[in-house]
């Protein structure tokens, strides 16, 4: 179910380059939290540090503490292949697995995780295409690939499945950048549906969209090229576009940046 | 692109200070035209709403196309909610200039106000434009302390307001269409003070994000 996440005093690094500094903060399970702020300041590093696919780089690390539920995240003994099942993540572009079917795509994880019965995995990929707004639109055709489905479909498919596996949490990294403004709505609703059930995160360089559909926004920045990106403040959304605490992030977000 | 934007945000507060100044200088010639029984005053006072009018309209119309195509955030989006309603109070004070210049015009060649009167209209008269003129300096500085002593400006009114009825009254209604349109004079003074006292808790609103305590 929906964990709550805790970051303290978190920094990352590629190799030598430190490339977000003393990130703490807590979110809360059945929330969407945004993350706005320039480019480079480190919003996709941070997401990456919460499913510890950060390390997968080599000389990346982490250092500080990452809780899901009172768990440390980076704790020893604990397996980073759990951990990135536990949590989903949706990119930027749409990467459905091209050669695979629709359906095939959806389940795969399940799979992965050893679910064999063709009927368990018939009612998870039809939940999650409905969960992910797409099953009407796909349910006739559910064996062709993928890759043949437009950018918001394909999209959509890349939510269904990283839902199916129901994870506690959902990260998505700039997921409606490629999208047209339906399906980006579509997927703003969608996120406003799975909140029931998930803890997400996304990352967003449009404002409006922080706006829209999340509870909380946190604002990200760098002071200059070559320093670490840090969290300037987090709060609930409404303040942050109406008033917030900052003088960082009101000049930001009202475009008197740089 | 944003350069603009901000600029045009600027303009709008610099109108709102235009009108400001317009009702003030309406207020000293409505005062006069009642206390004189200057019809052409009056006259001219009344036209002048035009231009308070067109203000109104142009801040309205510049702050409803910077709300649908700049989805203007924080401080920005405070400046032009706010705008839109200060715009109205300053274009309600308006109208109250005009209801007092109309009274002078109704009633000339007689003088709208009897001797005994005149000094308290002549002092309401100043204490409105002095406001007014602090509303506007409020509204082009957002000086919060200026804000809050608009408060006490207009205790003053209404204690000038309050003297006003009760001279009215000792008066003995001897001359009762006098009597009304002193009563109804200091009612439009100090609805005019109470417009600029709402200007002044706007701003402080527009600066904090916080409502002022009423
Ligand atoms: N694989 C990598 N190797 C080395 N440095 C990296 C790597 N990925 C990111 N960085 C650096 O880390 C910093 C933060 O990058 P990150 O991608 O997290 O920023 P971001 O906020 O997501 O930016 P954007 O909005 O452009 O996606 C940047 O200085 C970037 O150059
Ligand atoms: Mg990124």
């Amino acid at each position: 179910m929906a964990k709550r996440i805790e970051a303290v005093d978190l920094d990352a690094y590629y190799g030598g380059f430190r490339a977000i500094e003393g990130v703490t903060l807590t979110i809360e399970p059945k929330s969407i939290t945004a993350l706005i702020g320039p480019s480079g300041c480190g919003k996709s590093t941070f997401l990456r540090t919460i499913n510890r696919m950060h390390e997968v780089l080599p000389g990346a690390r982490v250092t500080g503490q990452l809780l899901l539920d009172d768990e440390d995240v980076y704790g020893p003994g604990v397996d980073p292949v759990g951990v990135r099942r536990a949590i989903g993540m949706v990119f930027q572009r749409p990467n459905p697995f091209p050669t695979m079917s629709i359906y095939d795509n959806v389940v795969a994880g399940l799979r992965l995780n050893g679910v064999k019965k063709k009927g368990d995995l018939d009612d998870a990929a039809e939940q999650s295409l409905r969960s992910a707004n797409l099953w009407n639109e796909v349910k006739d055709r559910l064996g062709k690939p993928g890759a043949g489905l437009s950018g918001g479909q394909q999209q959509r498919l890349c939510i269904a499945r990283a839902v199916a596996v129901e994870p506690q949490v959902l990260l998505m990294d700039e997921p409606c950048s490629a999208l047209d403004p339906i399906s980006t709505l579509a997927i703003e609703d969608l996120m406003t549906e799975l909140k029931d059930r998930y803890t997400i995160i996304i990352v967003t360089h449009n404002m409006q969209q922080a706006a829209r559909v999340s509870d909380r926004t946190g604002f990200f920045t760098i002071d200059g090229p070559g320093t670490p990106g840090r969290l300037v403040e987090i709060d609930e959304t409404p303040k942050i576009f109406s008033n917030p605490s900052e003088k960082r992030t009101e000049d930001y977000i009202t475009g008197r940046f740089g | 692109m944003r350069d603009t934007y901000h600029d045009q945000l600027d303009a709008i507060v610099q109108d709102l200070f235009q009108m400001s100044q317009l009702v003030a200088r309406g207020v000293t010639q409505a005062t006069a035209a009642l206390t004189r029984a200057d019809l052409a005053l009056a006259e001219q006072v009344i036209e002048g709403d035009d231009a308070i009018n067109a203000l109104y309209r142009g801040v309205e119309t510049q702050a409803f196309d910077l709300l649908a195509r700049q989805q203007p955030v924080a401080g920005d989006l405070r400046v032009l909610v706010t705008s839109l309603r200060i715009v109205v109070d300053l274009e309600r004070a308006g109208d109250y200039v005009v209801h007092l210049a109309k009274i002078a015009r109704r009633r000339h060649p007689a003088s709208a106000v009897p001797d005994a009167l005149r000094g308290t209209v002549l002092e309401m008269g100043q204490t409105a434009q002095q406001i007014l003129d602090k509303t506007g300096t409020v509204i082009a500085t957002r000086d919060l302390e200026l804000a809050a002593e608009l408060e006490v400006d207009d205790d003053a009114m209404d204690a000038l307001q309050k003297r006003l009825f009760t001279l009215v009254l000792q008066d003995g209604g001897q001359d009762i269409e006098a009597a009304i349109d002193a009563t109804l004079a200091g009612r439009y003074y100090e609805r005019l003070a109470d417009h600029a006292v709402a200007v002044g808790h706007r701003v402080t609103y527009m600066v904090t994000g916080e409502h002022a305590e009423v």
